[in-house]
């Protein structure tokens, strides 16, 4: 096993799972000494009968919800931000509990930084490790298997004027506990079933081969990467099984755990730049990118690489780099069945990318933070490179 | 700390921080002045960025981009930077500084804060990445970068000429 110079590793959440893990809400609430819950969240997850299900494990505890927002969107941004952080405020809560995908879980973050620092301007706490208040206490019930972002400590929302994602990390962000209950993505749709799943996979992929991986992030990673390989199909094709849907929600909670310390690379500079310039969903661009990222990276981590495949069940003959593109193709197996499934994107263009933005998207990939971690150095022409083959 | 209970070492490591930090500003001037890629570069930095590099509690410089070229605005923070990078210890810096590790790796390794924004942060990062192919030795490009730059025969010219004044100019600057 690989290990680095240096590192750096940490994951303090407190993480609940499994069978009517969310009647634990108001314990878990209680044990931080908090007793009223600003639940953020969107329609979508009110429209499925979530938030039902999280008001009644509050039944018969000393614990309540103080206000719901659910007026979250898709890409959460800076207005958005500040309305639930108010919202917090004027409703006298004492704990954010997130209910929902990434943008849920990133405007709640966002939000209790607002809150904590007592500022109105986000922007002031742009970059790395700025942090150092401890922040209110956070609860994150994933809705999607997924972003991870219930063990991360990053935070994206989208700047409307700039058209790009504003990134905020600190350890100061992570939630206090996580709660993976399988009757929260037991409705979610095949395709974003599909596009959160692809995200968790580029997590781990990206987590096992970029410049910080480390045995601890890597021990995460590889659960991660199996437990996707099986589960994902079986949830996209018949999601009605609560087992399979939590082995999902652990295998996107592990992936976030170990992309969180080992970051990601290239992959993800594209699907952030191309969310920002041509409002991809986040999931779907990792999807449609992943194998040219991982192809990008073959003379830098080409070994590594190779260590993917009998994981994701790639043949094992050959040399370390037959290896590694048998692990590359085994993930566009992946992606070809999914789209034969539920009509996943396998390129830009299905996903509504128009030509005449990639350079856009290329030059905004070269300014996000995630090329730093990448083994391969990205420049503009390398970028622009893998979004000409992906499309 | 009082100065006087600081060991040796440490003093001369921060020396060598503090004096590679005033190279690096002195040579971002002049290299923004000479050298097409990095002019390319900055074609695409907001006008008036005021960037902030150096050591949490240790030496920093500041610079700023005055309409396309790098004006180096000497040490400590002036004004309001737009962005602030700063190696959480001197061992860190020194390790960069003297070519032992690149500056992503440092990013990566957690060695550094950002203050700002990281796309311009990105840009900084590219910036004084090519300001650094002047004045580090060929030899070393390896640990630098990810991919080793090969200079031209006026990429070579110029790095010469970033030697050969560089000396005087930091001693002109020391002050500032």
């Amino acid at each position: 096993m690989y290990i680095p110079d240096y590192y750096e590793y940490a994951c303090p959440v407190k993480i609940v799972s499994g069978l009517k893990a969310l009647s634990n809400l108001p314990y878990e609430m209680d044990q931080l000494g908090t007793h009223r819950a600003l639940i953020v969240t969107d329609r979508g997850v009110v429209g499925a009968g979530l938030i039902d299900i999280v008001k009644a494990a509050f039944e018969g505890s000393n614990c309540e919800i103080g206000d719901i927002y659910d007026q979250t969107p898709p890409d959460s941004s800076k207005s958005v931000v500040n309305q639930v952080a108010k919202l917090y405020i004027s409703s006298k809560c004492d704990c954010f509990v997130a209910v929902g995908g990434g943008s849920s879980m990133d405007t709640a973050k966002c939000a209790n930084m607002i809150v904590t620092e007592g500022t109105d301007d986000l922007m002031q706490f742009q970059g790395a490790e700025r942090l150092k208040k401890p922040m209110e206490p956070f609860v994150a019930i994933p809705t999607t298997a997924g972003t991870g972002s219930e063990v991360t400590l990053a935070a994206v929302i989208y700047d409307d004027e700039a058209q790009i994602k504003l990134a905020f990390t600190s350890y100061q962000l992570l939630p206090k506990v996580a709660i993976l209950d399988p009757k929260m993505t037991l409705t979610l749709p095949p395709k974003i079933t599909a596009a959160t799943g692809m995200d968790a996979l580029t997590h781990a992929i990206e987590a096992f081969y970029c410049l910080q991986k480390n045995p601890v992030s890597d021990s995460f990673a590889i659960a991660a990467i199996k437990l996707i390989a099986e589960y994902l199909p079986k949830c996209v094709e018949k999601g009605d099984d609560e087992n399979d849907r939590l082995a999902m929600a652990n295998a996107a909670l592990l992936a976030g755990i170990s992309f969180s310390n080992s970051m990601c690379g290239v992959v993800h500079s594209l699907a952030h730049a191309c969310g920002g310039v041509a409002r991809v969903p986040h999931g779907v661009a990792n999807a449609v990118l992943l194998p040219w990222g991982m192809e990008n990276n073959l003379d830098k981590v080409g070994d590594i690489i190779a260590e993917l495949a009998p994981i994701l069940g790639a043949p094992l003959s050959g040399g370390s780099m037959d290896r590694a593109k048998a692990a590359i193709k085994a993930v566009r197996d992946l992606t070809k069945k999914l789209h034969d499934l539920c009509g996943l994107p396998t390129t830009l263009r299905e996903a509504n990318v128009e030509e005449s933005q990639l350079e856009t998207i290329a030059r905004a990939t070269i300014n996000d933070g995630a090329a730093t971690y990448n083994p391969e150095d990205v420049t503009y022409e390398s970028a622009l490179d893998m979004l000409k083959k992906a499309f | 700390m009082q100065s006087s209970t600081l060991s040796v070492g440490f003093k001369a490591k921060r020396a060598v921080v503090s004096t590679s930090l005033l190279a690096l500003g002195v040579a971002f001037e002049i290299v923004s002045k000479h050298a097409k890629e990095l002019k390319e570069e900055l074609k695409y930095w907001q006008d008036g960025l005021v960037i902030s590099l150096g050591v949490l509690n240790g030496p920093i410089i500041t610079f700023k981009n005055d309409g396309g070229e790098i004006k180096y605005l000497g040490k400590g923070i002036k004004g309001n930077p737009d962005l602030t990078i700063y190696f959480k210890n001197v061992d860190s810096a020194f390790m960069t500084f003297t070519g032992q590790m690149g500056s992503y790796t440092a990013f990566v390794q957690h060695r550094a804060l950002l203050h700002g924004n990281v796309g311009q942060a990105m840009q900084a990062s590219r910036a004084m990445a090519i300001v650094q192919t002047y004045l580090m030795p060929g030899l070393i490009f390896d640990k630098l970068f990810k991919r080793a730059p090969k200079l031209s025969a006026s990429q070579l010219a110029l790095k010469a000429r970033v030697m050969a004044t560089l000396t005087p100019l930091m001693i002109a600057k020391a002050g500032k």
